[in-house]
């Protein structure tokens, strides 16, 4: 009677063990991530339009299908990145993931009062040397400091109603994200 | 010889049951605020996200709403309890909290779109039918209504999509729970 309860015991405890074990190490050998998917539609250092949701298509889990979306993976080894878009009338979002599909940063529409999108996003030692000497046409940029080397963007728009459908992609074309020189 | 067998029984157990509950948490939101027949997907962030969203996230590979973004309430069952099924309509009604925006998006399980023959993905809050004191009805069907319909599978499991964009429920899920009721209509 003891006996089989130290096993029992020794069994959950083993269980809790492997529990943890497997939680904490799914992220690192995931082959399905939101970076890997997203590598195989788009390239890095720009923008890709994602087909829109419909039914039998799910271009990415997790998306609104009301929105419609671009995304733009980043490294940051050779520089900081820059993004600018232009902005629709009604709701959007840009929103940065670290390498990990974790949200880091985000803009809407209420907060950016309905300026361009226009931020450069940096490592520590990128900031410390864009501080030192800020070129004039970076003044007006909203620079996010970034924890890691890599992440995606992802820029989405509303589309209330089918026939704002054509102006919106037209915005939603008008997003770049490119390597930035520093000074 | 008898404490080989209760080791290796002991060690098939604990693996099983420790990948067992890793998949259950993992495979879908478990830990997240329930309201009503709605639960309340935990807002992620990079600083705050709990080991099950992050694994969940690797690997399902879904964008997920940001913290500062909104909050997602998914609901597969009714007010009853009862699962949501493609061969019933289900009436959504009531209200939701503050929100700027909200969309409601109708998926089988596997969160594939309905068919749909007008295009219509989902509902938002800016074009439904009101009543005068602002709630709601939205039925949940796969034949045409009248009303605020959302378009839904004909058959099949059928999983609700709430989601609220610039909420101050972000913070707080618990805060406020004027989440719409889910009851079942006619059935076919």
């Amino acid at each position: 009677m003891i006996r089989s309860l130290i096993w029992l015991v020794g069994a959950l405890l083993l269980a809790g063990i492997v529990h943890i074990v497997t939680v904490m190490g799914v992220p690192r050998f995931a082959v399905a991530d939101p970076w890997q998917k997203i590598a195989a539609r788009a390239g890095e250092e720009a923008f890709t339009r994602l087909p829109r949701a419909a039914a039998g298509e799910t271009p990415l889990a997790g998306l609104d299908p009301t929105t419609t979306q671009a995304v733009c993976r980043f490294a940051l080894d050779k520089g900081p990145t820059r993004i600018r878009a232009d902005v629709a009338d009604g709701y959007w979002s840009l929103s940065l993931y670290d390498r990990r599909g974790l949200w880091v940063w985000g803009v809407d529409n209420r907060a950016a009062e309905q300026k361009p999108i226009d931020i450069l996003i940096a490592t520590d030692v990128q900031v410390a040397q864009l501080r030192e000497t800020l070129p004039d046409e970076l003044d007006d940029v909203v620079i996010v400091d970034w924890a890691g080397r890599e992440g995606f963007a992802v820029y989405k728009i509303l589309v209330p109603a089918a026939s704002r459908e054509a102006e919106i992609e037209a915005v939603l074309a008008s997003a770049t994200c490119a390597p930035a020189s520093l000074p | 010889m008898r404490f080989l067998v209760e080791l290796l029984l002991t060690s098939i157990v604990a693996l099983a049951l420790g990948l067992g509950s890793a998949w259950y948490m993992v495979s879908a939101p478990r830990i997240g605020t329930r309201v009503g027949a709605w639960t309340a997907v935990p807002a992620i962030s990079a600083e705050t996200a709990d080991p099950y969203s992050r694994a969940r996230i690797a690997r399902t590979g879904e964008i997920a709403m940001g913290a500062g973004e909104g909050l997602v309430f998914i609901a597969e069952h009714d007010d009853a309890g009862e699962p949501l099924d493609g061969a019933c309509d289900w009436i959504v009604a009531g209200e939701t909290p503050t929100a700027r925006l909200w969309t409601l998006t109708v998926t089988d399980a596997e969160g594939r779109l309905p068919p749909s023959v007008d295009g219509r993905r989902s509902l938002t809050s800016r074009e439904i039918l009101r009543g005068a004191d602002g709630r709601f009805a939205i039925v949940v069907s796969a034949t045409a209504r009248p009303g605020n319909r959302l378009p839904s599978h004909p058959s099949g499991r059928l999983r609700l999509t709430l989601r609220l964009y610039d909420t101050p429920l972000a913070l707080s899920p618990e805060a406020g729970s004027a989440m719409p009721r889910i009851e079942r209509g006619a059935c076919r």
